[in-house]
Protein backbone atom coordinates (compact mmCIF):
# COMPACT_ATOMS: atom_id res chain seq x y z
CA UNK A 1 0.00 0.00 0.00
CA UNK A 2 1.17 3.45 -0.79
CA UNK A 3 2.84 5.32 2.50
CA UNK A 4 0.55 7.56 4.23
CA UNK A 5 3.59 9.94 5.36
CA UNK A 6 6.98 10.93 4.41
CA UNK A 7 8.93 13.49 2.35
CA UNK A 8 9.10 14.71 -0.64
CA UNK A 9 10.25 16.51 -3.26
CA UNK A 10 9.21 17.46 -7.32
CA UNK A 11 11.18 17.56 -10.60
CA UNK A 12 9.86 18.47 -13.96
CA UNK A 13 11.20 15.92 -16.44
CA UNK A 14 12.87 17.55 -19.96
CA UNK A 15 12.91 15.25 -22.51
CA UNK A 16 10.93 12.27 -23.61
CA UNK A 17 9.64 9.33 -21.74
CA UNK A 18 8.38 6.54 -23.33
CA UNK A 19 4.26 5.90 -22.88
CA UNK A 20 3.89 4.41 -19.28
CA UNK A 21 2.57 0.55 -19.41
CA UNK A 22 4.24 0.21 -23.12
CA UNK A 23 7.08 -1.93 -23.77
CA UNK A 24 9.87 0.14 -24.27
CA UNK A 25 8.86 2.07 -20.72
CA UNK A 26 8.79 -1.51 -19.14
CA UNK A 27 11.81 -2.72 -20.90
CA UNK A 28 14.15 0.57 -19.73
CA UNK A 29 13.09 -0.33 -16.04
CA UNK A 30 14.17 -3.79 -16.51
CA UNK A 31 17.34 -3.18 -18.45
CA UNK A 32 18.23 -1.42 -15.03
CA UNK A 33 16.57 -3.34 -12.77
CA UNK A 34 17.85 -3.93 -9.25
CA UNK A 35 20.47 -6.36 -9.16
CA UNK A 36 21.40 -8.65 -5.82
CA UNK A 37 24.33 -8.02 -3.86
CA UNK A 38 23.73 -9.34 -0.77
CA UNK A 39 26.81 -12.17 -1.80
CA UNK A 40 29.13 -9.70 -2.62
CA UNK A 41 32.36 -9.93 -1.35
CA UNK A 42 33.21 -6.28 -1.52
CA UNK A 43 31.80 -3.46 -0.16
CA UNK A 44 29.01 -2.40 -2.75
CA UNK A 45 25.72 -0.12 -3.76
CA UNK A 46 23.86 -1.23 -5.98
CA UNK A 47 20.33 1.32 -7.23
CA UNK A 48 18.11 -0.45 -9.58
CA UNK A 49 14.42 -0.45 -10.26
CA UNK A 50 11.98 -2.69 -8.65
CA UNK A 51 8.27 -2.47 -8.36
CA UNK A 52 5.58 -2.33 -5.46
CA UNK A 53 4.81 -5.49 -5.54
CA UNK A 54 8.41 -6.90 -6.28
CA UNK A 55 11.19 -5.89 -4.53
CA UNK A 56 13.77 -8.28 -6.26
CA UNK A 57 13.40 -6.37 -9.14
CA UNK A 58 12.77 -9.97 -11.02
CA UNK A 59 9.54 -8.78 -12.47
CA UNK A 60 8.27 -5.86 -14.33
CA UNK A 61 4.34 -6.00 -14.47
CA UNK A 62 2.48 -3.00 -15.41
CA UNK A 63 -0.41 -3.46 -13.24
CA UNK A 64 1.84 -3.27 -10.37
CA UNK A 65 2.70 0.59 -12.10
CA UNK A 66 -0.58 2.00 -12.32
CA UNK A 67 -2.13 4.29 -9.78
CA UNK A 68 -5.21 5.81 -11.70
CA UNK A 69 -2.91 8.61 -14.17
CA UNK A 70 0.22 8.44 -12.30
CA UNK A 71 2.84 5.73 -12.28
CA UNK A 72 4.27 4.09 -8.90
CA UNK A 73 7.59 3.85 -9.38
CA UNK A 74 10.09 2.39 -6.92
CA UNK A 75 14.02 1.93 -7.14
CA UNK A 76 15.90 0.19 -4.64
CA UNK A 77 19.77 0.87 -3.24
CA UNK A 78 21.34 -1.45 -1.18
CA UNK A 79 24.61 -0.64 -0.03
CA UNK A 80 27.09 -3.21 1.46
CA UNK A 81 29.98 -2.49 4.12
CA UNK A 82 32.02 -3.51 6.56
CA UNK A 83 30.95 -2.77 10.00
CA UNK A 84 34.23 -0.51 11.38
CA UNK A 85 34.10 -1.95 14.67
CA UNK A 86 34.55 -5.23 13.34
CA UNK A 87 37.61 -4.42 11.82
CA UNK A 88 38.77 -2.92 15.54
CA UNK A 89 38.07 -5.90 17.30
CA UNK A 90 40.40 -7.95 14.83
CA UNK A 91 42.83 -5.45 14.65
CA UNK A 92 43.28 -4.69 18.31
CA UNK A 93 43.37 -9.18 18.41
CA UNK A 94 46.49 -8.94 16.11
CA UNK A 95 48.32 -6.08 17.84
CA UNK A 96 47.72 -8.27 21.00
CA UNK A 97 49.04 -11.50 19.62
CA UNK A 98 51.89 -9.20 17.92
CA UNK A 99 52.70 -7.34 20.80
CA UNK A 100 53.50 -4.10 18.44
CA UNK A 101 51.26 -1.83 16.81
CA UNK A 102 50.28 -2.94 13.10
CA UNK A 103 52.13 -1.12 10.12
CA UNK A 104 49.20 0.41 7.43
CA UNK A 105 50.35 -2.48 4.86
CA UNK A 106 49.52 -4.72 8.11
CA UNK A 107 46.13 -2.95 8.75
CA UNK A 108 45.28 -2.85 4.90
CA UNK A 109 45.86 -6.58 4.30
CA UNK A 110 43.97 -7.16 7.31
CA UNK A 111 41.28 -5.45 6.10
CA UNK A 112 41.16 -7.19 3.06
CA UNK A 113 41.01 -10.32 4.70
CA UNK A 114 38.27 -9.32 6.95
CA UNK A 115 36.22 -8.01 3.63
CA UNK A 116 36.94 -11.71 1.96
CA UNK A 117 35.46 -13.68 5.06
CA UNK A 118 32.47 -11.50 6.45
CA UNK A 119 31.26 -9.70 3.64
CA UNK A 120 29.27 -12.93 2.15
CA UNK A 121 27.59 -13.00 5.44
CA UNK A 122 26.69 -9.29 6.00
CA UNK A 123 23.60 -8.58 4.64
CA UNK A 124 23.34 -5.07 2.94
CA UNK A 125 21.01 -2.24 4.00
CA UNK A 126 18.03 -1.38 2.05
CA UNK A 127 16.00 1.27 0.93
CA UNK A 128 13.57 0.90 -1.09
CA UNK A 129 12.57 4.96 -2.44
CA UNK A 130 9.00 5.54 -3.96
CA UNK A 131 8.37 8.30 -6.85
CA UNK A 132 4.63 9.22 -8.82
CA UNK A 133 5.73 10.01 -12.34
CA UNK A 134 2.73 12.51 -13.39
CA UNK A 135 2.92 12.30 -17.56
CA UNK A 136 0.90 14.69 -18.44
CA UNK A 137 2.49 17.13 -15.78
CA UNK A 138 5.78 15.54 -17.09
CA UNK A 139 6.63 16.11 -13.13
CA UNK A 140 7.76 13.18 -11.11
CA UNK A 141 7.37 13.72 -7.30
CA UNK A 142 10.45 11.73 -5.45
CA UNK A 143 9.73 10.57 -2.04
CA UNK A 144 13.49 10.67 -0.34
CA UNK A 145 14.67 14.14 0.06
CA UNK A 146 18.56 13.53 0.57
CA UNK A 147 21.04 14.99 -1.95
CA UNK A 148 22.67 11.10 -2.54
CA UNK A 149 19.00 9.79 -2.95
CA UNK A 150 18.20 12.84 -5.92
CA UNK A 151 21.36 12.45 -7.13
CA UNK A 152 20.75 8.23 -7.50
CA UNK A 153 17.51 9.37 -8.80
CA UNK A 154 18.37 11.30 -11.86
CA UNK A 155 21.10 9.25 -12.52
CA UNK A 156 18.75 6.44 -12.74
CA UNK A 157 16.17 7.89 -14.85
CA UNK A 158 19.06 9.36 -17.02
CA UNK A 159 20.49 5.99 -17.57
CA UNK A 160 17.30 4.13 -17.98
CA UNK A 161 14.91 6.60 -20.17
CA UNK A 162 17.50 9.67 -21.44
CA UNK A 163 15.83 12.08 -19.83
CA UNK A 164 16.88 14.90 -17.72
CA UNK A 165 15.12 16.33 -14.20
CA UNK A 166 14.99 19.67 -12.75
CA UNK A 167 14.15 20.04 -9.21
CA UNK A 168 10.98 21.95 -9.09
CA UNK A 169 12.39 25.07 -6.48
CA UNK A 170 10.79 28.24 -6.29
CA UNK A 171 12.35 29.44 -9.42
CA UNK A 172 10.89 26.51 -11.38
CA UNK A 173 7.65 26.42 -10.10
CA UNK A 174 7.32 30.26 -10.74
CA UNK A 175 8.67 30.19 -14.40
CA UNK A 176 6.14 27.20 -15.45
CA UNK A 177 3.40 28.53 -13.53
CA UNK A 178 2.05 29.96 -16.43
CA UNK A 179 2.28 33.53 -15.08
CA UNK A 180 1.64 36.05 -17.80
CA UNK A 181 4.46 37.87 -20.06
CA UNK A 182 5.19 41.03 -18.15
CA UNK A 183 5.36 38.71 -14.09
CA UNK A 184 7.07 36.25 -15.93
CA UNK A 185 9.81 38.89 -17.34
CA UNK A 186 10.20 40.56 -13.75
CA UNK A 187 10.68 37.23 -11.71
CA UNK A 188 14.01 36.99 -13.56
CA UNK A 189 15.03 40.49 -12.28
CA UNK A 190 13.06 40.58 -9.07
CA UNK A 191 15.33 40.61 -5.94
CA UNK A 192 14.57 40.14 -2.20
CA UNK A 193 12.45 42.56 -0.14
CA UNK A 194 14.35 44.02 2.60
CA UNK A 195 11.94 44.19 5.33
CA UNK A 196 14.57 46.39 7.35
CA UNK A 197 14.22 48.93 10.20
CA UNK A 198 15.02 52.92 8.52
CA UNK A 199 18.10 53.68 10.86
CA UNK A 200 18.31 56.81 9.04
CA UNK A 201 14.63 58.49 10.60
CA UNK A 202 14.78 56.31 13.21
CA UNK A 203 10.89 54.75 12.57
CA UNK A 204 10.37 51.45 14.11
CA UNK A 205 8.76 50.15 11.16
CA UNK A 206 10.40 48.12 8.25
CA UNK A 207 10.30 49.61 5.00
CA UNK A 208 10.02 47.29 1.82
CA UNK A 209 12.78 48.67 -0.41
CA UNK A 210 12.27 49.49 -3.94
CA UNK A 211 13.56 46.47 -5.74
CA UNK A 212 14.00 45.95 -9.25
CA UNK A 213 10.83 46.26 -10.74
CA UNK A 214 9.95 50.14 -9.28
CA UNK A 215 8.18 51.49 -11.97
CA UNK A 216 11.04 53.19 -14.20
CA UNK A 217 11.78 57.12 -14.22
CA UNK A 218 10.49 57.84 -18.00
CA UNK A 219 12.75 59.08 -20.68
CA UNK A 220 12.89 62.58 -21.50
CA UNK A 221 11.53 63.39 -24.51
CA UNK A 222 14.32 63.09 -27.19
CA UNK A 223 16.88 65.20 -27.74
CA UNK A 224 20.01 64.61 -30.48
CA UNK A 225 22.17 62.08 -27.89
CA UNK A 226 24.25 58.83 -29.21
CA UNK A 227 24.18 55.55 -28.42
CA UNK A 228 27.64 55.43 -26.02
CA UNK A 229 25.49 57.85 -24.08
CA UNK A 230 22.65 55.68 -23.63
CA UNK A 231 24.92 52.85 -22.88
CA UNK A 232 26.47 54.54 -20.05
CA UNK A 233 22.84 55.57 -18.26
CA UNK A 234 21.97 51.99 -18.32
CA UNK A 235 25.11 51.10 -17.17
CA UNK A 236 24.91 53.78 -14.20
CA UNK A 237 21.19 52.87 -13.48
CA UNK A 238 21.60 49.14 -13.37
CA UNK A 239 24.32 50.10 -10.05
CA UNK A 240 22.40 52.17 -8.08
CA UNK A 241 21.74 50.90 -4.88
CA UNK A 242 18.17 50.18 -3.84
CA UNK A 243 16.13 52.95 -1.79
CA UNK A 244 13.53 52.75 0.73
CA UNK A 245 9.96 53.51 0.09
CA UNK A 246 7.43 55.28 3.11
CA UNK A 247 5.29 52.51 4.55
CA UNK B 1 25.19 31.73 -9.45
CA UNK B 2 22.21 29.69 -10.75
CA UNK B 3 18.42 30.64 -11.47
CA UNK B 4 17.43 28.36 -8.56
CA UNK B 5 19.94 29.67 -6.33
CA UNK B 6 19.82 33.29 -6.68
CA UNK B 7 15.73 32.99 -6.52
CA UNK B 8 16.26 30.69 -3.18
CA UNK B 9 14.80 33.84 -0.87
CA UNK B 10 11.25 33.78 -3.12
CA UNK B 11 10.25 30.58 -1.61
CA UNK B 12 10.95 32.43 1.84
CA UNK B 13 9.09 35.36 1.07
CA UNK B 14 5.92 32.95 0.23
CA UNK B 15 6.32 31.58 3.43
CA UNK B 16 6.32 34.46 5.33
CA UNK B 17 3.74 35.99 3.37
CA UNK B 18 1.57 33.25 4.14
CA UNK B 19 1.86 33.50 7.75
CA UNK B 20 1.00 37.34 6.96
CA UNK B 21 -2.18 36.37 5.28
CA UNK B 22 -2.82 33.43 8.03
CA UNK B 23 -2.89 36.36 10.65
CA UNK B 24 -4.66 38.88 8.96
CA UNK B 25 -6.70 37.57 6.22
CA UNK B 26 -8.63 34.94 7.89
CA UNK B 27 -6.03 32.10 6.35
CA UNK B 28 -8.21 30.94 3.75
CA UNK B 29 -7.68 31.84 -0.34
CA UNK B 30 -9.54 30.61 -3.36
CA UNK B 31 -8.36 28.01 -4.68
CA UNK B 32 -9.88 28.73 -8.37
CA UNK B 33 -11.91 25.83 -8.80
CA UNK B 34 -14.51 26.90 -6.86
CA UNK B 35 -12.95 25.48 -3.39
CA UNK B 36 -11.18 27.43 -0.71
CA UNK B 37 -8.07 26.45 1.41
CA UNK B 38 -7.27 27.37 4.95
CA UNK B 39 -4.29 27.62 6.13
CA UNK B 40 -2.20 27.94 8.98
CA UNK B 41 1.46 28.16 10.44
CA UNK B 42 1.39 25.10 13.05
CA UNK B 43 4.12 24.08 15.28
CA UNK B 44 7.42 25.07 13.47
CA UNK B 45 9.19 27.64 12.17
CA UNK B 46 12.73 28.27 10.98
CA UNK B 47 13.75 31.70 10.62
CA UNK B 48 16.93 32.37 7.63
CA UNK B 49 19.94 34.23 8.08
CA UNK B 50 19.35 38.26 7.32
CA UNK B 51 23.08 37.86 5.89
CA UNK B 52 26.21 35.33 6.50
CA UNK B 53 27.07 36.45 10.15
CA UNK B 54 23.63 35.61 11.50
CA UNK B 55 22.48 32.44 12.86
CA UNK B 56 19.40 30.16 11.16
CA UNK B 57 17.02 29.85 14.24
CA UNK B 58 14.07 27.87 14.51
CA UNK B 59 10.90 27.99 17.28
CA UNK B 60 9.10 25.12 17.69
CA UNK B 61 6.04 23.26 19.63
CA UNK B 62 3.20 25.04 21.59
CA UNK B 63 2.52 28.31 19.04
CA UNK B 64 5.87 29.92 17.96
CA UNK B 65 4.61 32.41 15.36
CA UNK B 66 3.10 33.72 18.76
CA UNK B 67 6.21 33.81 20.39
CA UNK B 68 8.37 36.80 21.42
CA UNK B 69 11.34 35.40 19.62
CA UNK B 70 9.30 34.75 16.32
CA UNK B 71 7.80 38.70 16.74
CA UNK B 72 11.17 40.37 17.10
CA UNK B 73 12.23 38.35 14.18
CA UNK B 74 9.74 39.48 12.38
CA UNK B 75 10.46 43.17 13.20
CA UNK B 76 14.06 43.34 12.12
CA UNK B 77 13.38 41.85 8.81
CA UNK B 78 13.74 38.17 8.85
CA UNK B 79 12.14 35.73 6.30
CA UNK B 80 10.90 31.93 7.09
CA UNK B 81 13.16 30.06 5.85
CA UNK B 82 11.09 26.67 6.58
CA UNK B 83 7.40 26.35 8.27
CA UNK B 84 4.94 23.56 9.25
CA UNK B 85 1.91 24.73 7.43
CA UNK B 86 -1.34 22.71 8.10
CA UNK B 87 -3.53 22.95 5.13
CA UNK B 88 -7.49 22.07 5.16
CA UNK B 89 -9.85 21.74 1.88
CA UNK B 90 -13.19 20.54 2.38
CA UNK B 91 -13.04 18.18 5.09
CA UNK B 92 -9.14 16.75 3.79
CA UNK B 93 -6.53 18.51 6.81
CA UNK B 94 -3.13 18.29 5.33
CA UNK B 95 0.26 18.76 7.69
CA UNK B 96 3.81 19.25 6.47
CA UNK B 97 6.90 21.23 6.60
CA UNK B 98 7.94 23.24 3.82
CA UNK B 99 11.44 24.08 3.14
CA UNK B 100 11.47 27.64 1.33
CA UNK B 101 14.42 28.05 -1.08
CA UNK B 102 13.77 24.81 -2.16
CA UNK B 103 9.51 24.04 -1.92
CA UNK B 104 11.00 20.52 -0.77
CA UNK B 105 7.95 18.86 1.88
CA UNK B 106 9.16 16.90 4.81
CA UNK B 107 7.49 15.34 7.72
CA UNK B 108 3.85 15.30 5.28
CA UNK B 109 0.33 13.78 6.94
CA UNK B 110 -2.06 13.22 4.56
CA UNK B 111 -5.92 13.47 5.98
CA UNK B 112 -7.01 9.85 7.40
CA UNK B 113 -7.92 7.04 4.87
CA UNK B 114 -11.62 6.30 3.56
CA UNK B 115 -12.04 3.22 5.96
CA UNK B 116 -14.33 1.87 2.94
CA UNK B 117 -12.02 1.66 0.45
CA UNK B 118 -9.63 -1.36 -0.65
CA UNK B 119 -6.28 -1.27 -0.11
CA UNK B 120 -5.63 -0.99 -3.71
CA UNK B 121 -8.36 2.37 -4.26
CA UNK B 122 -6.67 3.42 -0.60
CA UNK B 123 -3.09 3.24 -2.34
CA UNK B 124 -4.35 5.24 -5.21
CA UNK B 125 -6.01 7.83 -2.75
CA UNK B 126 -2.96 8.41 -1.07
CA UNK B 127 -0.72 9.28 -4.01
CA UNK B 128 -3.66 11.88 -5.17
CA UNK B 129 -3.18 13.19 -1.45
CA UNK B 130 0.21 13.81 -2.23
CA UNK B 131 -0.63 15.29 -5.20
CA UNK B 132 -3.31 17.63 -4.02
CA UNK B 133 -0.99 18.66 -1.52
CA UNK B 134 1.66 19.82 -3.81
CA UNK B 135 -1.25 21.45 -5.84
CA UNK B 136 -2.53 23.54 -3.24
CA UNK B 137 1.23 24.89 -2.46
CA UNK B 138 1.35 25.58 -6.22
CA UNK B 139 -2.08 27.40 -6.00
CA UNK B 140 -0.83 29.28 -3.32
CA UNK B 141 2.37 30.32 -4.35
CA UNK B 142 0.98 31.62 -7.57
CA UNK B 143 -1.09 34.26 -6.03
CA UNK B 144 2.03 34.85 -3.80
CA UNK B 145 3.77 35.37 -7.08
CA UNK B 146 0.98 37.33 -8.97
CA UNK B 147 1.06 40.23 -6.02
CA UNK B 148 4.54 39.70 -5.16
CA UNK B 149 5.77 40.41 -9.38
CA UNK B 150 3.19 43.31 -9.67
CA UNK B 151 4.60 46.91 -10.06
CA UNK B 152 2.09 47.81 -7.25
CA UNK B 153 3.54 45.42 -4.83
CA UNK B 154 5.46 48.18 -3.05
CA UNK B 155 2.60 50.18 -2.15
CA UNK B 156 -0.07 47.63 -1.58
CA UNK B 157 0.57 44.45 -0.71
CA UNK B 158 4.22 45.25 0.25
CA UNK B 159 3.01 47.65 2.39
CA UNK B 160 0.71 45.80 4.70
CA UNK B 161 2.94 43.00 5.15
CA UNK B 162 5.02 45.57 6.37
CA UNK B 163 3.07 47.16 8.65
CA UNK B 164 2.22 43.79 9.80
CA UNK B 165 5.85 42.84 10.34
CA UNK B 166 6.62 46.30 12.46
CA UNK B 167 3.52 45.83 14.44
CA UNK B 168 4.85 42.52 15.53
CA UNK B 169 6.45 42.92 18.79
CA UNK B 170 3.19 44.84 20.27
CA UNK B 171 0.80 41.51 19.54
Amino acid sequence: MFRRSGSFVSFFVSGQMPTPHSEEFLQALSEHRFRDISMASSEEVSTGWVTPKDPTGETFDADALELGDTIWMRFRTDRKKLPTVWVNIHRATAEQSAGRKLSAKERKDLKEDLMQQLLPRILPSVALIDALYQPRQKKVVLFGTAVAVRDAFRKLMFDSFGVELTQADGYERAARSGLDGDLLKRLGEVSPVRWAPDSESGRDLPDPVRDSFEEPTPEPIAEPHDVAEDQDLEHKGSEEPESEVSA
Amino acid sequence: MTDEASHGFLGEEFLTWLWFRAETSGGELPLGDGKTVGFTIDDLIEFAPLDEDETQSAVKRGSPTKSAVARAALKSGRRLRKARLILAVEDRVYSATVDGPTLSFSSVKLPDDDPDLELAERSEERAQAFLELESIVDVLYRQFLELRLDRSFQGGEGERQANWMAGSARS
